[in-house]
């Protein structure tokens, strides 16, 4: 069977300057997937290609078998995946509410917004707290979690998350994760993105590690916790 | 409609926004208190005529506000959308005047010009869309780069492309109604209101509140607001820019046809009519802030309320002179306007 998202052999970058050297992966529905690896590796321009911000130049990407390497952006939002972006792309004169039901602009049916308004609240009750309120006045913390409940509110298929710890206090970051173990356990499948590698290891399945715009390492998380290299490069062991 | 309103109410953003800006405050005291004196020195009338096109410089601007808001786009040939809106109402009222000659109908009569204005919104919803579409949407798919520069010199074609379009196909000849509808004016006291100047008023006032209701209560005006917020935000939550871009194109110039149609009895349609509504237009918006409708609606009153101070203390002839020179204050001393600009990535692009 094939997975809910593959992703094979792409290159992709911003004008003559290539990013993405043949990567490669693979996430299968239900899985909690992270991507790491330091600044400049590329792992946003990874997430923005396949959210289809960025069009790659060479491989392809399928979502549910379906290719989308040449699908645009909103459409691949409407077929089911959902892209927190790092600078959280937030509406931030409109209050939380707004931002939430423009989460479900493509859902038609009043009911089921309503329910998925229900749901996001139930993970965030700060969000409830501050329905009014506009989103641009509110803390970094409180603003990743309504851009998140935002890609959670047409009930995507598979949902992005670039750097959600970036810029957050420890104890917000603690937050965001729980929130993350959450979903999962929901069963919303994710791709996340992030620096962070100990916290994120401990609470995914599988990850990939890239490098210099190539993926070095893959496995699951409790393997890739233990190997050297990792160990050496980003834990500081 | 949503079920639940989510937006703060209209007085409400405007009290928000001004309790933020003392000038605005300011300003619209000022503009309130010089009602009262053109309506005390200049008598009743001029104060109707000073409401009824600060309407229409309103209907006008919230087009502009909303087309640079949006897109980006320092719209130059709003005025000629205003005069396509006034061609239409000509050529499709006089038929149905010259019909009414002869046989005497007084439904008819009755919602003649109205019929005339719908379609002149229509013609201009649809002309708004091809000129996106035609002119704007290639260029956006080529490059963004110098966006707004390349479409302010798109505008100003157009504009030309228009204007000498409508002298070389209909000539330089004035076509007016100068009446809509045969009714003697209303008389209150000294005050003469004629029908059209009330129905011109209430067409304004209709129109601004319906797309007020539309933006801040509507799925699709919601995205319109999201759009002039954040584009790829508003890409992420599945929402196709290309169609707000039309749409929203197609909104300004609908209204501001609207406006040509309903001011046809002031302003015959001819080729360069949609000058001096375009002028004031862009007076409104750089004086309340690039970019802001709710502000353009308010800025509308604001330039009428100018324009009536001027021609009444100072001669018809400055009626241009003392908008200029206020707006030069205006660039001077708050640069973003009295209510403040509401523009995304114009630094950055």
């Amino acid at each position: 069977m094939a997975a809910l998202l593959e992703v094979e052999h792409i290159n992709a970058g911003y004008g003559f300057l290539q990013v993405l050297w043949d990567v490669s992966l693979k996430v299968e529905k239900g899985e909690f997937v992270c991507l790491l690896g330091a600044n400049g590796a590329g792992k946003t321009t990874t997430l923005r290609t396949i959210a289809g911000f960025l069009k790659p130049t060479a491989g392809d990407i399928r979502f549910e078998g379906q290719s989308i390497a040449k699908t645009p952006a909103y459409q691949i939002s409407q077929m089911g995946i959902s892209f927190v972006s790092e600078s959280l792309n937030l509406f931030t004169n409109m209050s939380v509410r707004e931002n939430l039901l423009l989460g479900a602009y493509r859902v038609l049916d009043k009911k089921k917004q309503l329910q998925a308004l229900d749901f996001v609240y139930s993970l965030f009750p700060r969000l409830k707290e501050r329905e009014r309120q506009l989103a641009g006045t509110m803390s970094g913390g409180e603003r990743k979690m309504l851009a998140i409940a935002r890609g959670m509110m047409s009930m995507p298929k598979l949902l992005l998350v670039d750097e959600p710890s970036l810029g957050l206090a420890p104890q917000v970051v603690v937050t965001v994760f729980e929130a993350l173990q959450t979903l999962r356990k929901e069963g919303v499948t994710i791709l996340l993105v992030e620096q962070n590698v100990p916290s994120t290891l401990r609470i995914t399945d599988r990850g990939y590690v890239m490098e210099q715009g190539k993926i070095v390492l893959e496995g699951p998380s409790k393997e890739l916790m233990n190997n050297e290299h990792v160990r050496v490069a980003y834990m500081g062991i | 409609m949503e079920a639940t309103r989510v937006q703060p109410s209209f007085l409400e953003r405007v009290m928000l926004n001004m309790r933020a800006r003392p000038a605005a405050w300011i300003v619209i005291a000022m503009t309130l208190g010089f009602l009262v004196i053109i309506g005390i020195f200049a008598g009743p009338s001029q104060l109707i005529n000073t409401i009824v096109t600060g309407g229409m410089w309103a209907l006008m601007a919230v087009g502009l506000a909303l087309v640079f808001g949006v897109m980006n786009i320092p719209h130059f040939a709003h005025g000629d959308s205003f005069m396509i809106g006034a061609y239409v109402a000509y050529f499709v009222f006089t038929p149905i005047q010259a019909y009414l000659r002869d046989n005497p109908n007084p439904f008819l009569s009755a919602v003649g010009p109205l019929i005339g204005w719908i379609a002149a919104a229509l013609v201009g919803f649809v002309a708004g869309a091809v000129m996106e579409k035609l002119v704007f949407y290639p260029l956006r798919m080529r490059t963004r780069r110098g966006w707004v520069m390349n479409t302010f010199l798109l505008t100003v074609g157009i504009s030309f492309v228009l204007v000498y379009g409508a002298n070389l196909i209909l000539g330089p000849n004035f076509r007016g109604v100068p009446n809509y509808w045969n009714v003697p004016p209303i008389v209150i006291g000294s005050v003469r209101l004629t029908m059209e100047r009330i129905a011109a008023f209430v067409v304004a006032i209709v129109a601004i509140v319906a797309f007020w209701i539309f933006l801040s209560n509507t799925r699709t005006g919601r995205a319109i607001r999201a759009v002039a917020q954040d584009e790829m935000g508003a890409e992420m939550v599945g929402i196709n820019l290309n169609f707000i871009y039309t749409l929203t194109f197609a909104l300004a110039t609908a209204m501001a046809a609207l406006a040509g149609a309903s001011l046809l009895f002031m302003f015959p349609a001819y080729p360069t009519v949609g000058l001096k509504p375009l002028y004031f237009a862009w007076y409104v918006v750089m004086l309340v802030g690039l970019g802001n409708v709710q502000g353009a609606i308010v800025g509308g009153f604001i330039v009428a309320v100018l324009q009536t101070l001027t021609q009444q203390f100072f001669g018809v002839s400055y009626e241009d002179v003392v908008p200029v020179v206020v707006m030069i204050l205006v660039l001077l001393l708050v640069p973003n306007g009295i209510f403040g600009s509401e523009v995304k990535g114009i630094q950055e692009q």
